[in-house]
Order: structure tokens, then sequence, then C-alpha cells
């Protein structure tokens, strides 16, 4: 039986600005199993990245039932939602955001320090991270001195370090050049490889759509076309 | 490192990112603390001065006169010999004699002073020298001759604006006429006054105090001869004044006194009862300065609201990306307030070591404020124009404390913005 890291039922979503109503989702329905290395891809305003904070839990649905690693984000607080956001679910975002304050090691345990791990264990996990996904010898450097794509990497280490359920990724290569693109799709797919995490990426990217094992494609708000592509099958409901 | 620690980590370092920023929110607030400790410092340095002084040119921190002396000023108002000798008693036992550093029995009566040019009404303080000194400021202000002795009977000790006006000088001999006071035991059966006296005095020497209203009306004159001349038997004076090691003991010696006292038709009263005017523009110049204050501290305040504010303002993005990564309103909260803390310790420190420093600089060379008068002091103000600084370590921890409390109390509005960062449009943002 397969096992849903996340499930969408009828979701709606609609932005209110005064008298005009913007629907971003329209009843979308969509099953995401433990593991998968999915995309969503579309036009900009078709829904990609509202449907993306929708299943991190940093938006609310008008209407519908959100599913991630066994609850039901409608009926969650916002304290709780945050407590599941830095437990179960890792983001990245498009422009990296990193905290400028914080080294890049400082910035990759962050969430860590937060689920208060032990200075050494945490050490220890993200220098690992680090030197897996080509970050050995950068730690103590802080974002303004690393280029664009080790400043995305840190952000993956950062969503990746807590060994969470699902990572969200808001098109993660939007500012990279493409050699750079590679290089981190590659890092992403080896840690979904190695460590079953699903990864959730919204894109723009033909290369990116390219690499993923599913492209889910979205269109006004509702899903165009679920395509499987690789190793792993989506369901469209 | 716990999460705590981080939450301080990442406040410090912050401070740090606009450092000119930071640098002057520090100026800001370092000088409204220095401000206050300078303007408290010389206001409760000048107070302490303007008492002394006025106590020491009036009636001392303390003063014992018949009852109804200080209301209708009628120096027919006697003290008994026996009163003074309690007293003085009184002041020679137990912690008394620790407290009080000087008792003076003064006679006092309004006369007409006479020189071979000129004459002019004054008032006539008959003392006895060696008690007097350790009283009052005029032995030190004599700028001519030589102030009182017990062998110089006939001396009299003038200010020099009415040596100026009766043109005489030490060794002058000048003529005090006064009505001698009509006493109880003195009365004739038909109530007539007692008829003029006269007496023949020499100038020994001539003070000088730059008030006006002092030089130019009061003369002293032994304790002895004054009694002589106003026909006042028994060793009777009008007050016997005290001047006191501090001047906080003021009510507590008053009250000793009293209860020594009860039972003789006495009132004994502190300076702020003896001298009402210059304790009410002491008063006055307290809230002022209180309101002076108040305002500089709100400019302060507003200061610290501002870049406070301006800098969470700016870092809606990043607030969003923290709380999107799983931080708690009440932690985001706790970036602003440490990051203002922060702020403001290093904003106190430097206010503390600048306003510490001025006041050590005025508490030992003063502040002089001559320049300001150089047409002579006011007539209410008795004080010396060079302010020197007093602070004391109560002054220091409350305006330390009421700065740091403003700018604790300030930044929960910048913190309570932070912590209300919507999610997802604080993400929008870029």
């Amino acid at each position: 039986m397969t096992e849903w890291a996340v499930e969408l039922k009828g979701v709606r979503k609609t932005y209110r600005t005064g008298p005009i109503e913007v629907p971003a989702l329209r009843d979308v329905s969509l099953r995401i199993a433990v593991g998968e290395f999915a995309a969503t891809a579309g036009p900009s305003g078709s829904g990609k990245t509202t449907l993306l904070n929708i299943i991190g839990g940093l938006d609310r649905a008008d209407s519908g039932e959100i599913w991630v690693a066994g609850q039901n984000l409608q009926l969650l607080s916002s304290g709780q939602l945050a407590h599941l956001r830095l437990q179960r679910i890792g983001f990245v975002f498009q422009t990296y955001n990193l905290l400028p304050v914080l080294t890049a090691l400082e910035n990759a345990e962050f969430t860590l320090l937060l689920q208060s791990v032990p200075a050494r264990k945490r050490r220890e996990k993200v220098e690992k991270l680090f030197l897996e996904i080509g970050l050995g010898g950068l730690e103590d450097r802080r974002p303004a001195e690393l280029s664009g794509g080790q400043q995305q990497r840190v952000a993956v280490a950062r969503a990746m370090v807590t060994e969470p359920a699902l990572i969200l990724a808001d098109e993660p290569t939007a500012n990279l050049d493409s050699a750079t693109a590679i290089s981190l799709l590659d890092v992403m797919e080896h840690l979904n490889r190695a460590t079953g995490t699903t990864f959730i990426f919204s894109t723009h990217d033909p290369q990116v759509m390219e690499r993923a094992h599913r492209l889910i494609r979205l269109r006004d708000g509702q899903i165009a076309s679920d395509e499987a592509r690789g190793r792993q099958g989506g369901v469209l409901l | 490192m716990t999460s705590a620690l981080l939450l301080v980590k990442i406040s410090w370092r912050n401070l740090w990112r606009n450092p000119r920023g930071t640098l002057l929110t520090v100026l800001a607030v370092g000088l409204g603390l220095a401000f206050l400790l300078i303007s408290l410092g010389l206001l409760d340095g000048g107070h302490e001065q303007t008492i002394a002084d006025g106590v020491r040119l009036g009636p001392g921190h303390v003063v014992i006169q018949a009852k109804g002396y200080q209301d209708t000023g009628s120096d027919e108002l006697l003290l008994p010999a026996g009163v003074v000798s309690t007293i003085e008693g009184f002041v020679q036992t137990g912690t008394m004699k620790q407290v009080v550093r000087g008792v003076s029995p003064r006679l006092l009566a309004n006369g007409l002073l006479s020189s071979s040019a000129n004459a002019a009404g004054v008032r006539v303080i008959g003392v006895i020298p060696q008690d007097e000194r350790a009283v009052s400021l005029i032995p030190q202000r004599i700028v001519e001759g030589t102030y009182l002795s017990n062998d110089r009977l006939f001396g009299i000790v003038l200010g020099a604006a009415l040596a100026r006006k009766l043109e005489v000088k030490i060794g002058s001999k000048v003529v005090l006429m006064t009505q001698a006071l009509r006493q109880p035991d003195t009365e004739t059966k038909n109530d007539a006054r007692v008829e003029m006296q006269s007496t023949l005095l020499r100038v020994s020497g001539i003070f000088r105090t730059g008030l006006q209203s002092v030089d130019a009306n009061i003369v002293y004159l032994p304790l002895f001869a004054a009694q002589k001349l106003l026909g006042v038997a028994d060793g009777r004076v009008t007050q016997v004044a005290l001047l006191l090691e501090q001047e906080g003991d003021s009510p507590l010696v008053a009250r000793a006194l009293q209860k020594q006292l009860m039972g003789a038709s006495v009132e004994v009263l502190t300076w702020r009862e003896s001298l009402p005017m210059l304790a009410q523009i002491l008063g006055l110049d307290h809230a002022f300065n209180y309101i002076m204050n108040g305002v500089i501290l709100a400019m302060v305040g507003l200061g610290i609201l501002n870049t406070i504010l301006m800098r969470v303002l700016e870092r809606q993005y990043e607030f969003g990306v923290c709380k999107a990564l799983g931080l708690r309103p009440r932690q985001l909260a706790g970036i602003v307030i440490g990051e203002s803390l922060a702020l403001t310790a290093i904003s106190l420190a430097f206010g503390l070591a600048l306003g510490l420093s001025v006041h050590h600089y005025f508490a030992t060379s003063g502040l002089d404020l001559r320049w300001v008068f150089r047409t002579g002091l006011p007539s209410a103000l008795v004080f010396d124009p060079i302010l020197y600084s007093r602070l004391s370590l109560n002054r220091i921890v409350w305006s330390f404390s009421i700065v740091f409390m403003m700018a604790t109390i300030i930044s929960f509005y910048p913190a309570l913005k932070a912590a209300r960062t919507e999610l997802p449009d604080a993400l929008k943002l870029l």
C-alpha cells in the first residue's frame, strides 16, 4: 500500500484585494508518495507557489483538506503549524534566504538549534552534509562571501539537516546559471535517493522539469497534467 | 549553544549590520543618559550649595523661636534664657552632638545706622561671635577688617553695599539707634513705649555675599551690646539657629527638639518652614528639571523606537523566512528585544562613562556661572556662582534604570510587529 507524503483533497484558495478576487487554486486534489522527486510547473500566476505555500503550512486554503505527514493542516493552529514546519518540512527558497549575520555552518544548523539538538551532534551532521554536497571548507563564511550556487547549497543543507519528511523548493534554480543549476539538482536528487526524503519543487526551467521524476503542470489554478517520468509515479485523484 | 543563545547571537550580530545607524543610536541614547546624569548632578549640587548657603546666611537648618515669631515677625517675641540653655545642653547629648555642627543664639531688631555722611535703616543681629562663626557664612565673607570678637564689645560688622552708602571704612564710627524692645516686666502701667536708644560702635569688618538684600541691610554686633541697646534683660534672645552636619537630618533634629521643649512657648522650624520661599524655588527648579529630563527622555525614546522599528520593517522578509523555518513568534520577538537590549546596554555604558566623567570634572573643578551673574545674583536666591556637581548612587541607579526601562518598554512595539509577521505575505516582499 502506498504511503502518502502529501495528500490534497478539493483545495481552493482565492486571494482578495478589495473587491477583486483572484482564484489561485481551484479544487486541486493531489497525492504525492513518500520519496517522490516531483516538480510543479506552469506559467506565472498558475498557482505553483500558492500550492507549495499551502502544502508547507505557510498559507491556509479556503476549503479542502491538506494532509502532510499524517496531519490535516487545516485543523492545526499556527503554533502547531510552526512545530510541523520545524520538525517535518524543509524549505528552499528562490532567493536562498540565508540569515546574513550567521556563517554557512550556523545557517545550516539553524533549524537543528531550534530543535535543541546537542552541539556535537549538530556539528557532526552539518559537516557530514557539507562534505556530501560540496561545501566542505566553507563552514565559516558568511552568505555574502559565498556564490549564489554555494548559498543555495547551504539553503538545501539547512532544509535537509533535520531529516524532514518533505522538502519544498520554490524555484530553487531561478537565480542560478545553467551549470550551477544542474549541480544543485544533482545534489537534491542525490539526497532524495540517499535519504528517501520527498522533494516537491516549482520551476519554470525546462532542465529542472527534465530531472523531475514526476511533473505536475498547473494552469489557472488547476492541474492541467500529471506526468510520471521516473522511478516513482504520482497519483492524480 | 541553546536556541536562546542563538537568538542572542543573532541579535548581537544584527546590531552591526548597520554600524553607522547603531553608533548614531548609541550616541543619541548615551548622550541622553549623560545629559540626565550631568543635569541631575548640577541640580543636586546646586541645591545642596544653595541650601547650605541659604541656611548659613539665614536661620540655620533648624531654628527655635518664640511661638508666633514666624508668622508675625514681631521682635518683641523673645525666647527666655532658660530655653536657650536647655537647647545648648540638649545638643551636647548623645547623637545630637554628632549631628549638630553649631548653635548660635541671636537677637534681632530693626534700627537706624548713621555715619557722618549718611544714614540707613538696618536689620540688627546680635550674636555671640564664636558661636556665630560655627553657624553663619558671614565670617567667611569678610572682605575688609575682621569679624566680631568677644574682646571688642562695640564692634560692628556690615555689608559692603551699606558701607559704601554710609561712606565708612574699617575703624569708622557709626551710631546705631533702635527702639528698646517692649517686654512684659518693663511695661509701665499706662503701656507707654520705652524711648529710643542709641550707641556708638566702630566698624570692625565689612562683608560681601553678593546678595544686595544682605549686603545693604544687615549688621552684626555682639549679643551683649545688642541686648544692652535693646534693653533686653536676663539673656533673652529672638532665636537659636542650629547648623547641622547634614541637611537631611533637619526634620529629625527638629522633632527631637520639639519633644525636648514640650511645654515651652516656642516653635521649632526646619529651614523648609523658616525659609519657605527658598524651599518653593528649589521645588520649582526640581519640577522644571524633571520636565526637561522628561522631554529629553521622550526624544531619546523616540530615537530608539525609530531605529528598532526601521530595522524590523526592513527585515520583514527575513523574519518571514525565520518563521517559515519554524521560529515561533515569541522567539522572533526575543530577537528584536535582544537587539534593543544590546543596543541599550552599549548606549548606557557609553552614557554612564561620559556622564560620570563630566560629573567628576564638575564635582572637582566646578561649573563657573559668574559670567551669567555679572550684574549680581537674583535677590531671592542665595548660592555660590560656582556650581559643584553632586550625584548620589541612588540618582545614578535611578537614571540608569529609567533609561533602561524606557528602552525595554519601547522595544515591545517593534518586537510585537516582528512577532506578528504574516506568512506568506512577508515572503512575497522580494
